[in-house]
């Protein structure tokens, strides 16, 4: 363990740092910082003087064209992160707040609209309960004397509370002050929890989340970890990482390193009871022990000697407040080192327990607010080094509260910006035993034990975000170490390359290189419709969780393989070739082609193969009902009912001959294994995502079943050659990708039904489509639709028991008695009035009672358990949804828009229309 | 190379702009929350969704974001190593020169020196003509940084082996003067003289072995003797000034020692040294210990101070090479207490990973337990010594995989180790065991005798032990 005889020249300073800095966006580049003559003294050795930042280095050059998917996806992991658009305010008020000092306003109150909507039970329950004699919500007029005394009617305030609802988000609505007055009324009263504290408490946590949204550093460290093979002449190693429906299964995967790694048999898997932030590992006397952490949970797994059996579990810890750092022992087996984030570091050994080392919640060398903590094991089995956000700080495990020395300090001492903390620590035991990597949000230093506060080197890193993962690749023999350094949110991978500590001196070596980050993998997968895509760059774009990088030799290949997991559970990787010869000339790129531009994502071909697809669309379709078409390069499944025939026939294509490969330095199109992997991967992912509860609600696509339109009954009904043809038409329509057409031909239109009420709001829409929106003004709109309102509910008045209500009392019931309508009598009753309308859109209704509307009767009301005075009220509510669904078709002369969206997207209108389901929940407890 | 003719000729053409007091840009004002907003860190860039452009400062912003773009390209070619494409977009990122608004630390200027000296290295870093060239220009592009541009190009010059043409920079960069230097500056200029006066050094070192080469044979210039007296005299001055000043200077002070020591001044060359080591401005550099010792071993000063200031290096770093040399030194020594040390020493270096398989190591320590064993006396050192370590050592040290390992890959170290953990742990251990049948079976001789030898003194082990 020799000492470097002479190191590179730097002054040293103390205290807190002077540079006022900034980011720097190009701080690392075109610098020697240093030199240092190299050899002794003798000055023929050329070059005398050897730089602290070499440009001479080890030359990687990534074999794929972006990062490849090794396991299945996560098929459990739906649940989509927090925004920033969830949480900040955008509107009216925001743009106030902007012009004042404060920037992002979190809007709790939406939190608590959506809250009081989603569990109104649990916000207004017990007032609600004590009012409900004293509300009345009816049309009727109270008879009662002794009712009369004690109940009010709220109808109208409903009322008003509906118009507010409708018209959510235009500018101009304005507040009632009847509304106003009853909000100011029941403020202090009405809520379960006081509304004050309830919107503390929602303020709060939105503060955390959006603290978290910026910085999160709680899964610093990284979860992913590679255990190497047990001996070199085997090529398995085992990668643990974490999984499942919320991060909360550990897996242990065996992986076998070939020319491309694969994963060998199923992995070992363990429930645990939290979400796994981090997974460290460590091999001490030939044992792997694996160390996780959750929140609250720590766990430490020792690998089985043999081959085949499963890890076994040693001991769990349990800790009261969030543990932050969790690492394992390079020296003693059955050691781990753990941090709270009270402040409080201890020494966990699996046989003697846990061992407090230090417990302070201040920070060390200065004030910061951050209980991040971080304890690394160092050169000494004894002697650890514990870290917050202000600098790193050894202790003697045996005497930690009189043995120790400062390591490294944000301060003058290492250069540092101001606003520098640290972020991610790690001991480098596997390149040097007494070097240490400290990472901080600017910069990346290397530290040798033997020479506290003084970096060996430092380097700007120039990353957006802060390194939050980081690995080391030691280089054997005299060649350089890789250091990998990932963040999160960003998904940056860096690479890095340096040499020395022992005889010379750290120098960094090579120019730093990016790698590919798992989003870059999206232009190379297959072409999918747009909500597809969607899906896709959201799954991709997920932060990063983990990163593992191992050095693989096979033959005279040199390669470097490098794991990374997003915070989704997807393990993907990329493989590094190493040119063993550097050519003098180091730009790859130069003399083969103009370099494409970063943003190329649009232009980047699809891979050869998917096309291919067509050729086995016809005679599947013949078979039966077929769930799955291949539009030119389209992906469409219809159905979530995947027959077996189309995953055989799907990993067909590419394997044929890859007409674009070449064994050029970076290819831009991925090799057939890797497209093989990338259609593997895409399949088993929308499978999962249509079959996933997700894809059902919120943004994700409607589905349609057509075992919800027509039943086998009703088919049957049908006559076979008439149900061929629609087939027919169906299918041709969508090969065309046009629309279908209507069932048959058409029956004369009927004339729309005799109603006042369109012409108001077809001259309304007509004004607006002419532009003239703004010139009637709000009052005009407002006045014109109170007295729209107003003549409907004398219409209604009028045919009061046999009332049309239609469309919308639940989304299915409705949509359903709709369609059973449509195809009871074998016909449509009423064609759809433009003549390229699609089949599936809400027909108008005339206004004598249609069968379906006995679900609204009063008897049937009755059988639901709704009170008499309700009832009526329950109608009204309904009818003024319907109203939006209906009023175009009833007007269609007047409106000169065609209707012109596609089937798919028109169900979709509807059906969210209808099944919004805040919409049908009963306001405010009563 | 017509992109590096047009991005020369570009910079050129636009004049040095001082740094005009502007506004910040309008985007990071809306991300000037109230405290609580703010992220716990102070994130180098914050993320696009959160940037939010205010309309009324449009232009500057649109300007400001292809600027920031362009920039983002050139990064993105950097970090793929594609030199020319970054090249391309520098050319165009020079227009960032024209409204150079920024108040901030690091303006277009310097980036366009940082990135296009990179690219330069990268993409054709024989061709020192076109570097020069392109640093002159940079040089003149602001004040604030040109003695760091001089002292980069400098050390550009000197890894290629351009040492006169790097003298000559040096020189220059040394005559300049602009006013009153800023603090980075003055320390700026405090290297370059520092580099200035090794260069001197090292001419002088030159002359110094020609002429010993050819006084040997009678042969005196005293033209060549006085340029290296002038020689001494200009880095003499020059590497005394920056030593005085707290940092790391391993290269200056060893010239500057080596000079004085020539002339015979040893008296300066000790306090500079003294200095450097136990100043307790300067950081704990182990090599300033060294170059102490060496220096005392030189001169051959006495052994107590040499003890002494080895004695100190041992308590900075225990882990320290010199330590094996210090242990030997002190094994060697007829007094008890040395003796005490040594033990203490060599127990300490092998405390640490990086000595865990060091052969040397464990033979001094082994020959130190052997001599403590054989006389029977200060077994209680061991005790001493053993007391910390007794938790840890065997699981470290002495574990069964260690034992198959080190018989594996090297039998003289699993001998060494065997004796110590035979005499600490007893004949019972596992590594001792493992080690000696397996030495038994081999027919090595000195295994039989090893484990004659700890079986003998089994009796050492229960008094270690405290049994």
């Amino acid at each position: 363990m020799e000492f470097p005889g002479a190191l590179f020249p730097s002054y040293f300073g103390s205290g807190p740092p002077n540079d006022e800095a900034g980011p720097a966006p190009a701080a690392g580049w075109g610098e020697r910082g240093e030199v240092l003559q190299a050899g002794s003294g003798r000055r023929q050795v050329l070059p005398p003087f050897v730089p602290l930042r070499g440009h001479e280095g080890e030359s990687w050059t990534p074999a794929e064209a972006a990062a490849v998917p090794l396991l299945p996806p996560n098929v459990g992991c739906w649940v989509p992160g927090v925004t920033p658009q969830d949480i900040l305010y955008r509107g009216v008020l925001h743009r106030k707040l902007r012009t004042g000092r404060s920037g992002a306003a979190l809007d709790f109150a939406k939190q608590l609209g959506h809250f009081f909507v989603d569990h109104p039970e649990d916000a207004f329950s017990s007032l609600g309960r004590l009012l409900h004699k004293n509300f009345h919500l009816g049309d009727s007029r109270l008879r009662k004397g002794s009712a009369r005394d004690t109940t009010i009617r709220m109808t109208s305030l409903v009322e008003k509370i509906n118009h507010m609802e409708a018209r959510r988000g235009c500018p101009q609505h304005p507040f009632t002050s009847h509304l106003r007055l009853f909000s100011h009324l029941c403020r202090d009263w009405l809520f379960e929890v006081p509304l004050g504290l309830l919107a503390d408490c929602v303020h709060e946590e939105l503060l955390l989340q959006w603290t978290s949204l910026l910085f999160d550093d709680s899964s610093t460290g990284g979860a992913l970890a590679w255990l190497p093979p047990r001996d070199a002449s085997s090529h398995v190693g085992c990668l643990v990482y974490p999984g499942g429906l919320a991060m909360n299964h550990l897996y242990f995967q065996d992986v076998v390193l070939e020319e491309q790694p694969r994963a060998r048999g199923l992995p070992v898997q363990f429930e645990l009871n939290g979400r796994i932030r981090q997974v460290a590992a460590a091999r001490v006397d030939g044992q792997d022990f694996v160390g996780v952490r959750s929140d609250y949970y720590c766990g430490v797994w020792r690998m089985p000697g043999k081959t085949g059996a499963a890890p076994s579990s040693l001991q769990v810890i349990h800790t009261d407040v969030p543990a932050s750092c969790l690492t394992v022992s390079p020296h003693l087996s059955g050691e781990l080192s753990v941090c709270t984030q009270s402040g409080a570091v201890y020494l966990w050994n699996v046989e003697t327990g846990l061992q407090r080392l230090r417990h302070d919640p201040q920070t060390m060398f200065f004030r910061d607010h951050s209980p991040w903590r971080w304890s690394d094991f160092t050169a000494h089995p004894r002697v650890l080094s514990c870290a917050d956000r202000t600098g790193i700080l050894c202790l003697d495990a045996r005497a930690p509260t009189s043995c120790h020395f400062n390591f490294f300090k944000v301060g003058e001492e290492a250069k540092c910006q101001q606003g520098e903390r640290v972020v991610l620590p790690m001991y480098l035991g596997r390149a040097h035993p007494c070097q240490h990597l400290v990472a901080t949000q600017f910069a990346m230093y290397l530290l040798d034990e033997r020479l506290p506060l003084v970096p060996v080197l430092k380097w700007a890193h120039m990353m957006k975000a802060p390194p939050l993962l980081a690995d080391i690749v030691p280089g054997e023999s005299g060649r350089s170490h890789k250091v990998l350094l990932g963040t999160s949110h960003t998904q940056e991978l860096l690479l890095l390359q340096y040499t020395g500590g022992s005889q010379m001196a750290c120098q960094l070596t090579g120019p730093p290189q990016r790698l590919h980050s798992i989003a870059s993998c999206l232009p190379h997968l297959p072409t999918q419709l747009p909500h597809q895509h969607h899906l896709l760059q959201q799954r991709l774009s997920i932060p990063a969780a983990g990163l593992a990088a191992v050095k693989h030799e096979q033959g005279q290949q040199d390669s470097l393989l490098v794991f990374q997991l997003s915070e989704a559970g997807d393990v993907f990787y990329q493989t590094l070739r190493h040119e063993a010869a550097p050519t003098p000339v180091p730009d790859q790129r130069d003399e083969s082609e103009p370099a494409p531009t970063p943003d190329k994502g649009d232009e980047a071909e699809a891979p050869p193969g998917s096309p291919i697809l067509l050729g086995s669309e016809g005679e599947e379709q013949e078979e039966e009902e077929e769930q799955t078409f291949y539009l030119s390069n389209l992906e469409v499944i219809i159905n979530d009912e995947e027959e077996e025939e189309e995953v055989v026939a799907t990993p067909a294509a590419p394997e044929e001959p890859e007409p674009h490969a070449s064994p050029r330095p970076a290819p831009d199109v991925p090799s057939a294994a890797a497209t093989l992997r990338y259609r593997r991967w895409l399949r088993a992912l929308l499978q999962a995502w249509v079959s996933s509860p997700a894809s059902s609600c919120g943004s994700g696509r409607p589905t349609l079943s057509q075992r919800r339109l027509f039943t086998r009954k009703e088919l049957s009904e049908v006559a076979p050659s008439a149900l061929q043809q629609y087939r027919l038409q169906l299918h041709q329509a969508m090969r065309e990708q046009g629309r279908v057409q209507r069932w048959e031909p058409a029956p004369e239109p009927p004339s729309p039904p005799p109603s006042l009420e369109p012409s108001a709001l077809s001259s309304r829409l007509t004004a607006a489509w002419k532009g003239e929106w703004g010139a009637m003004g709000p009052s005009g709109s407002t006045l014109q639709r109170q007295r729209a309102l107003r003549e409907r509910r004398r219409q209604q008045k009028r045919n009061r028991a046999h009332r049309s209500l239609s469309a919308s009392f639940t989304s299915s019931i409705t949509y359903q008695s709709e369609l059973s309508e449509l195809s009871e009598g074998g016909t449509p009753r009423t064609p759809p009035a433009t003549p390229r309308e699609v089949v599936v859109c809400s027909q108008p209704r005339t206004p004598p009672q249609s069968p379906n509307d006995t679900l609204l009767s009063s008897q049937e009301l009755q059988s639901r358990g709704i009170p008499k005075e309700r009832r009526r009220t329950l109608r009204d509510y309904l009818s003024m949804w319907t109203e939006g669904p209906q009023d175009p078709p009833e007007a269609p002369s007047s409106i000169t828009v065609q209707r012109c969206i596609p089937s798919s997207q028109s169900s979709q209108s509807q059906l969210s229309s209808a099944s919004q389901p805040r919409r049908k929940r009963p306001r405010m407890g009563f | 190379m017509r992109f590096l003719c047009a991005f020369s000729t570009l910079a050129a053409e636009v004049p040095p702009c001082p740094a005009a007091p502007t506004a910040r840009c309008g985007a990071m004002e809306g991300l000037r929350a109230g405290s609580a907003l703010q992220p716990t860190l102070h994130l180098p860039f914050l993320p696009r969704h959160f940037y939010r452009a205010a309309s009324s400062k449009e232009h500057r912003l649109n300007f400001w974001k292809s600027k920031e773009m362009c920039l983002n390209y050139i990064q993105d070619a950097l970090l793929q190593k594609q030199w020319r494409r970054a090249a391309e977009f520098l050319t165009s990122y020079i227009e960032a020169l024209e409204k150079d608004f920024s108040t901030k630390f690091m303006g277009p200027s310097e980036m366009i020196w940082r990135i296009g000296s990179e690219i330069l290295c990268n993409h054709s870093h024989r061709n020192m003509r076109e570097f020069s060239s392109f640093i002159e220009q940079m040089k003149s592009l602001g004040i604030k940084r040109y003695l760091k541009v001089c002292l980069e190009h400098a050390f550009h010059l000197l890894c290629n082996g351009l040492i006169d043409e790097a003298y000559r920079n040096l020189s220059l960069a040394e005559s300049w003067r602009f006013g009153e230097l800023t603090v980075v500056q003055d320390k700026e200029m405090k290297l370059i003289q520092a580099y200035r006066g090794l260069l001197d050094y090292y001419t002088w070192s030159n002359q110094k072995n020609i002429l010993l080469e050819y006084g040997k044979d009678g042969f005196e210039d005293s033209s060549v003797e006085q340029e290296m007296h002038s020689c001494f005299r200009k880095a003499a001055v020059s590497l005394k000034e920056i030593i005085k000043i707290p940092g790391v200077w391993d290269l200056f002070v060893k010239a500057y020692v080596d000079l004085l020591e020539f002339y015979g001044d040893h008296q300066e060359a000790r306090e500079v040294l003294t200095d450097y080591a136990y100043n307790s401005k300067f950081p704990t550099n182990p090599n300033a210990h060294v170059y102490f010792c060496q220096f005392l071993k030189r001169h051959g000063a006495p052994k107590k101070s040499l003890i002494s200031a080895l004695k100190i290096l041992h308590d900075i770093v225990p882990s320290h090479e010199l330590m094996i040399d210090f242990n030997t030194m002190l094994q060697k020594s007829k007094k008890r207490k040395r003796r005490r040390l040594g033990l203490e020493v060599i127990f300490a270096v092998l405390d640490y990973a990086g000595w865990k398989e060091n052969v040397k190591a464990w033979s001094c320590l082994a020959r130190q337990v052997k001599q403590i064993v054989i006389s029977e006396k200060h077994l209680n050192w061991i005790k001493q010594e053993w007391n910390s370590r007794r938790d840890w050592w065997p699981a470290f040290h002495f574990s069964r995989y260690l034992a198959k390992r080190n018989w594996q890959e090297n039998e003289s170290l699993s001998y060494e180790k065997a004796l110590v953990a035979g005499v600490l742990l007893g004949k019972d251990c596992k590594y001792f065991k493992y080690v000696s049948r397996q030495g038994c079976k081999a027919q090595v001789k000195k295994f039989r005798t090893l484990k004659k030898f700890v079986t003998k003194h089994s009796s050492a082990y229960l008094s270690i032990s405290g049994l």
